[in-house]
């Protein structure tokens, strides 16, 4: 491929840039929300039943019937949960009355805060710049107007000016002689109570929702980013307020949640979600499934490397999505960087090997020893806090067949693994 | 030491300039304490002749976590940002982890850190490490050839 990078008439300028380019902008892992649909490979079935409809339509077909559903899908950090949320949104949109409100919560506050009514707040903001844009010239209901003043001041608050003669930081209105005495009910909450704020953020979401909930509108908030929390009991305290508030109303939920839920001996998942998806970080055997050699293909990789290339990327990313999109996109810039057009055995070889240098890098002797257990003996005890670390740092893949969960070594890992002394 | 590729600042913008500097990315660049001065002088320089572009540089020591907004917002001007670990933050390191979309939004990210500070955010940071685009660690341009002529 030749490409015109001089302006002196006739020259024409080899740049390689140009070819490998495009590629790596299709490959890039971190990047899937600007994939074009047609880039996209929607599984066919679930992941975890041949049997059942894939994630995607699961869900949709649920929050199509079942107004108000809370659903929750599971998975480990880069097992495509994000393009499964994406395709449930596109599959949503059959509709012309569905409102689909897809937000990343890291977008819209500091994740290392826990805020009960963020989720709601979001919800909110998206919910009337919908009613804004649709409306056009059209004045929106007062009330409608009314809530929204009421809810960006408890989403992002406000500056009170106050006469600074009359302000004394140390004035305590509920009188500086009493202390408060928690004296507990009889009768324990299954679900703990909702905080004041939180009941006056999803007042405000519903009145800002009323015109499309009095339509009859099939509304659905697709929450991604809260995965990234990674410990249950974070997602739990940051999420569960608002999932609380929203029972029972017509809004439906599809949340991505940590991984560690699934291993977590509290009943969460099953009090608030109906249904609950898994995606493993695994999402197809690589050695009987063609979906990830599919993936490479779609995204253009046959004009870059051999079949056989394709097939040992896929074997190493260990069916990983991220993984896979990551080997590819190495073993182009090895190629780019030695000057060739095509990616051989060598460059993925090279970008095989560096995706194992960064699973083996901070594994201490324990790591070592529990992915040798699991290497020799296929024991990998899920319970230990060290192998679930090992687990979510995705040095060990979970894997589902013939209806049995089990455990492996990432591949790439498992290649360059030192030998005990 | 895990034998990560090596590379010097030439090769590293060079990958940036194959992917495109729009393109969101986030290297981890592991390099010797005492070498960190030189490398962010070859990167900022490599940044402006290979891309002619500025070098956004910021240094983990001097961000303020209320202000991380800040870090993450896009620069057209200077769509590579440079954090230099120099030292270990837990609480910084917890949000970027968290923050990490929001992190390589404006382009492209390179993160330089020694091989201590490296390993712990590699073991602190699941998300953070699963959006790397690599790992590699880096030299002065001396160490591969001596001083250039």
């Amino acid at each position: 491929m030749q490409t015109a990078t001089d302006s002196k008439p006739g020259a024409v300028v080899f740049d390689r840039r140009q070819v490998y380019r495009p590629f790596l902008e299709r490959l890039n892992p971190i990047g899937s929300q600007n994939l074009l649909p047609d880039e996209i490979v929607a599984p066919d079935h679930d992941p975890r039943d041949t049997g059942e409809p894939p994630i995607h339509v699961a869900f949709a077909n649920t929050a199509e019937l079942t107004r108000g559903s809370q659903m929750a899908l599971v998975g480990g950090i880069g097992s495509g949960k994000t393009t499964e949320l994406l395709l449930t949104q596109k599959e949503l949109s059959r509709h012309s009355d569905a409102v689909n409100i897809f937000v990343d919560m890291a977008d819209y506050t500091d994740l290392s805060e826990i805020s009960p009514g963020a989720i709601l707040a979001t919800a909110g903001i998206q919910l009337y710049r919908r009613l804004l844009k649709k409306a056009g010239s059209k004045k929106l209901p007062d009330a409608v107007g009314t809530a929204w003043a009421k809810l960006r001041e408890l989403a992002f608050g406000k500056t009170k000016w106050i006469d600074p003669e009359a302000f004394d930081p140390h004035d305590d209105e509920s009188g500086a002689d009493l202390v408060p005495v928690e004296v507990p009910g009889v009768m324990k909450l299954r679900f703990p109570a909702l905080r004041g704020q939180v009941v006056e953020i999803l007042g405000q979401l519903l009145t800002i929702a009323s015109p499309l909930l009095e339509d009859e509108a099939q509304l659905t908030l697709l929450v991604d980013g809260l995965d990234r929390l990674i410990r249950p009991e974070l997602f739990r305290e940051f999420a569960e307020q608002d999932l609380q508030a929203l029972r029972g109303t017509k809004i439906s939920v599809i949340i991505v949640a940590p991984l560690l839920f699934l291993y977590d001996k509290s009943r969460f998942l099953q009090d608030y979600f109906d249904p609950v998806k898994h995606i493993p970080a695994a999402a197809a055997d690589p050695r009987t499934s063609t979906f990830l050699r599919q993936i490479l293909e779609r995204r253009g990789a046959l004009d870059f490397m051999d079949r056989a290339e394709i097939a040992t990327i896929a074997k190493y990313s260990g069916g990983a999505l991220r993984d896979l999109l990551t080997l590819a996109r190495s073993s182009a810039e090895y190629a780019y960087r030695d000057a060739e057009d095509r990616i051989g055995r060598g460059h993925v070889n090279a970008a095989i090997k560096q995706l194992g240098n960064r699973y083996l890098v901070g594994l201490g002797n324990t790591h070592r020893r529990l992915l040798r257990r699991l290497i020799g003996h296929g024991e990998f005890p899920i319970e230990n806090s060290t192998a679930r670390e090992l687990l979510v740092n995705r040095q060990v893949l979970e894997y589902f067949k013939g209806g049995v969960d089990y455990f492996a070594v990432h591949p790439a890992l498992t290649r360059i693994l030192p030998k005990p002394a | 030491m895990t034998d990560f590729s090596a590379t010097i600042a030439f090769g590293l913008i060079r990958r940036l300039a194959a992917a495109g500097t729009d393109t969101p990315s986030l290297y981890l660049l592991i390099s010797d304490t005492g070498a960190t001065r030189a490398i962010e002088a070859d990167i900022a320089a490599e940044v402006q002749l290979q891309l002619g572009l500025g070098l956004r540089s910021l240094v983990a020591a001097e961000m303020r976590l209320d202000r991380l907004e800040e870090a993450f917002k896009r620069d057209p001007d200077r769509p590579v940002t440079l954090i230099t670990l120099d030292h270990w933050l837990p609480k910084l390191v917890t949000a970027l982890d968290r923050n990490v979309v929001s992190l390589t939004r404006g382009g492209a990210v390179l993160l330089l850190a020694n091989q201590a500070i490296a390993e712990r955010l590699l073991s602190a940071a699941p998300n953070l490490r699963n959006r790397l685009s690599d790992v590699l660690a880096i030299r002065p341009d001396e160490a591969f050839g001596g001083p250039m002529a």
